[in-house]
């Protein structure tokens, strides 16, 4: 467990605040859009178009149609990096018009990113050689665009930050990751500035992979809803700018949310199923509110997991009720991914910024598609209406292949 | 810079000189190299010609794991759970009464996971059809695979995290571990990285001219765009294996392996009487956002990272005994990495550089560099870099070896210079305190 020498209630100096949002989603790219299309219950969800499906018994898909990178290059070329990383320079750049003037050095802002896949469409461009028989005439863009911590690099190229820069390629829960990974840097002074975020892109590969499962949903994504049928693979990127409270005040920035704490743990228990009670959930969501000195009856609003697979939404709530106990039907639970499906590493990132925007405004996103309450996921899912209601606190959880469990508490700054 | 000491309580070590310190040492320092041509790549079809790289060869794997189930790891996971079991072995952890108390964590650094698993994942669903795509190998796909391979193997329930950055993902990952500990959030982390040599890698790595005898040998290279193959600055003939400040390197070999440090609280380690190999002093992390296309830039970012680990560590450059460095016979690399260090510490610190006899393992890299430090800080003996035969005239460095030498050394510095931008340093100190 946490000690409480790291607990946020201390000085401004550990207290972390989020300045910058910045999405790039199915439903809109920039944070005004983006967010009020989610609360309006507005789906990104459609059919594949970027590669054939006809092979697959399903065909839809969270992608980003007609995402133009170039209004967010000033430096770089946006054909010589990948999907993901076009989309994370994208989100970064709009996070760093959201924050004003940093008043800090180059060197003293890093950059952590968290993905699931880092750019799979340079390993199907790779294959694409190999069954043309190219293969002699691969160039080195493979090299550059395709390991996964070409994304945070991109995005430090291409805005000019110096400072510490970590890819987190913790799958599913990778955004959560990377913001309790900059929340660290910043406490241990290593940076004053840290931009934290996601980025996945589409690909045939996940694709294939989560239709192999049998996980993906036929016609809509129902999260917590008894009739759904599994989740939709989705795209995008979002990244938060977060600095110590006492250098986001002296600069005068607006402060959307503290980050008051995180907890990490793992499962161990299997590569794709969650734990059966929901044990390592549990422990994170717990570790994340003893970090942030809060009890569970401070959370007003939770970001769930909520993929929409019939197990994942099951195991879930039942993770939930270990931390929530008789409360749990009561705290306004609901998932986005019924609106953009799963963003896969971009997920908990663009989640972060739901919470964050909920915490601000106090108007909590819906789970859309809900028709029918199910016993085993006694949640109140803010079913297809989003709500006005007082949040001092949001919670975000996700959940991620290899048994990776994160938890994030955001506060409304007092 | 930490709340409370971080100390080393034990190591894990799969390489292909050795899967124990004491041997890997040894071989070192008899200036073994474990470059040998590779078997089982279609190295014609990639127009390939040189095949030599650092492999494991004959890893076993059920030598360190026993009976159970391998079917479902793949390599990199594989390095990674026989690691983690010697580590944990090292270390006293893995006695279920030691262990009943506390949850252990992992961080794992690696530059690509598994590219191979990936990409025949693909391949397989692009041959014959999605159907016919494993979900095994999908589950392996997702890049912190083999840390969650390596929780379930051993029961590792506490922060499990996956760090990348290319070569520099294993020091990024120690240091991670060691902030976790030091301000309070962890006891025990087995913290390190893991690379398996892929073939898709070595091709991609050959395509820019980074791999030693491909036609360049400069990871600063030229902006190219598909279908062109770079041509770096590099002599186009140089060394038959690459040699780490040499005057006539030309790029890199590839190399694989795993290796992990058992890190914990002070407090920890005290309460079960345990006996530190060493402490984690501090680290600092920094980047060059011209990613290697300026040579001054990327020093200047080694520089920052190495003042920052001395910063952290609260030590004047003066304290550092001795350099364990990343080079790996990359020209542009080599260069940067030798000038940073000369700028902060002075041209006279001993520098050693185990890539000259384990190639470039990427993700595995740092913790094996680390290793090697604590075994001189132990043992006294530092091993020379194999095959010097002449440092070039723009490494400004003074002290370094070709042969194995005595050195008594107290503190460290472990450096790593990316091939695209990031920078690392940690301080360690070997010992007791």
């Amino acid at each position: 467990m946490p000690s409480s020498a790291h607990s946020t209630s201390g000085s401004a100096s550990q207290r972390i605040g989020i300045t910058g949002i910045g999405l790039v989603t199915s439903v809109g790219t920039g944070r005004e859009i983006a967010w009020h299309r989610l609360l309006d219950g507005t789906s990104g969800i459609s059919p594949v178009r970027s590669f054939d499906t006809s092979a697959y018994s399903v065909n839809l898909g969270g992608e980003i149609h007609g995402f133009d990178p170039a209004p967010f290059f000033e430096h770089l070329e946006p054909a010589t990096v990948g999907r993901a990383s076009q989309m994370a320079v994208g989100a970064a750049r709009l996070a760093l018009r959201d924050a004003g003037d940093l008043q800090t050095a180059a060197e003293r802002c890093g950059v952590v990113m968290g993905t699931t896949s880092g750019e799979p469409r340079e390993v199907e461009l790779y294959n694409d050689e190999v069954m043309g028989g190219r293969l002699a005439q691969l160039g080195g863009g493979f090299m550059r665009r395709y390991p996964c911590h070409a994304i945070a690099g991109t995005v430090a190229a291409e805005l000019g930050l110096a400072g510490p820069n970590s890819m987190i390629p913790a799958a599913c829960a990778a955004g959560n990751y990377a913001i309790a990974h900059a929340v660290d840097q910043l406490r241990a002074g290593r940076a004053d500035i840290m931009l934290a975020g996601g980025a996945d892109a589409f690909s045939r590969i996940t694709y294939t992979g989560f239709a192999r499962l049998g996980a993906i949903a036929p016609e809509r994504c129902q999260p917590f809803d008894r009739g759904r049928k599994g989740m939709v693979p989705g795209e995008g990127a979002a990244v938060l700018v977060l600095e110590r409270l006492d250098h986001a005040q002296r600069r005068g920035a607006r402060v959307w949310a503290e980050v008051a704490g995180y907890g990490l743990s793992c499962d161990a228990h299997h590569m794709t199923a969650a734990h059966p009670e929901g044990d390592g959930a549990a422990r994170a969501m717990a570790d994340a509110l003893v970090d942030a000195g809060l009890s569970a009856d401070d959370v007003d609003y939770v970001s769930a997991h909520g993929t929409g697979t019939p197990t994942n939404d099951r195991l879930e709530s039942r993770a939930m009720a270990r931390v929530f106990g008789n409360r749990t039907c009561f705290v306004p639970t609901s998932s986005v991914k019924s609106m953009l499906g799963h963003t896969m590493g971009a997920a908990s990132a663009i989640e972060g910024a739901v919470c964050a925007l909920a915490v601000a405004e106090d108007r909590v996103p819906p789970t859309i598609h809900f028709e029918s309450a199910d016993p085993e996921c006694a949640l109140d899912c803010v079913p297809n209406v989003g709500r006005d209601m007082a949040v001092r606190v949001a919670m975000s959880n996700a959940y991620a292949f290899g048994g990776n469990n994160a938890s994030v508490i955001f506060r409304k700054v007092a | 810079m930490y709340d409370r000491d971080v100390v080393i309580s034990g190591t894990g070590v799969v390489s292909p000189l050795g899967d124990d310190p004491a041997r890997l040492m040894r071989a070192l320092a008899m200036g073994s190299r474990a470059f040998a041509p590779v078997d089982g790549f279609d190295f014609e079809a990639a127009g390939l010609d040189g095949r030599d790289a650092a492999a494991i060869r004959d890893f076993q794997p059920q030598t360190y794991l026993g009976d159970g189930n391998l079917r479902p790891l793949d390599r990199t996971a594989r390095l990674t759970v026989s690691a983690a079991a010697l580590a944990l072995a090292s270390s006293g952890w893995d006695d279920e009464g030691v262990r009943s108390d506390h949850e252990l964590g992992l961080v794992l650094g690696t530059m690509f996971g598994s590219v191979h698993t990936i990409a025949a994942f693909d391949l397989r669903a692009q041959t014959a059809g999605p159907k016919y795509a494993k979900p095994l190998d999908f589950a392996n796909s997702v890049i912190n695979a083999a840390a969650g391979q390596a929780a379930i193997w051993h029961q590792l329930r506490g922060i499990n995290s996956t760090v990348a950055g290319g070569p520099t993902a294993g020091l990024k990952a120690i240091g991670t571990a060691a902030d976790t500990i030091g301000r309070g959030r962890a006891e025990v982390v087995l913290a390190g990285g893991a690379e398996e040599l892929a073939f898709e890698a070595w091709v991609g790595f050959a395509a820019c001219g980074w791999i030693a005898g491909s036609g360049a040998g400069s990871n600063t290279g030229v902006r190219s765009n598909n279908g062109t193959r770079d041509a770096g600055d590099g002599p186009q003939h140089g060394a038959p294996h690459p040699v780490p400040f040499a005057a006539d390197r030309n790029g890199f070999l590839l190399g694989e392996g795993a290796a992990l440090l058992v890190l914990e609280s002070d407090e920890t380690a005290a309460a079960r009487d345990t006996m530190p190999l060493g402490r984690i002093r501090g680290h600092g992390s920094a980047f060059d956002p011209s990613r290697g296309h300026d040579p001054e830039a990327s020093a200047d970012a080694l520089a920052r990272a190495i003042r920052a680990a001395l910063d952290g560590a609260e030590m004047n450059p003066a304290a550092i005994d001795l350099v364990s460095s990343s080079a790996s016979g990359s020209v542009a690399g080599d260069r940067a990495e030798a000038e940073a260090i000369a700028r902060v510490l002075g041209p006279e610190v001993p520098v050693i550089a185990i890539k000259a006899a384990l190639g470039e393992c990427l993700g595995a890299g740092g913790a094996l560099q680390t290793l090697a430090f604590l075994a001189v800080a132990a043992d006294g003996e530092a091993p020379g870099i194999a095959g010097l035969e002449r440092v070039a005239e723009d490494i400004p460095l003074t002290n370094v070896s070709r042969s194995r030498r005595r050195l008594e050394v107290r503190h460290g510095l472990i450096t790593s210079l990316g091939l695209d931008g990031n920078a690392e340093a940690l301080v360690v100190s070997g010992g007791i305190s």
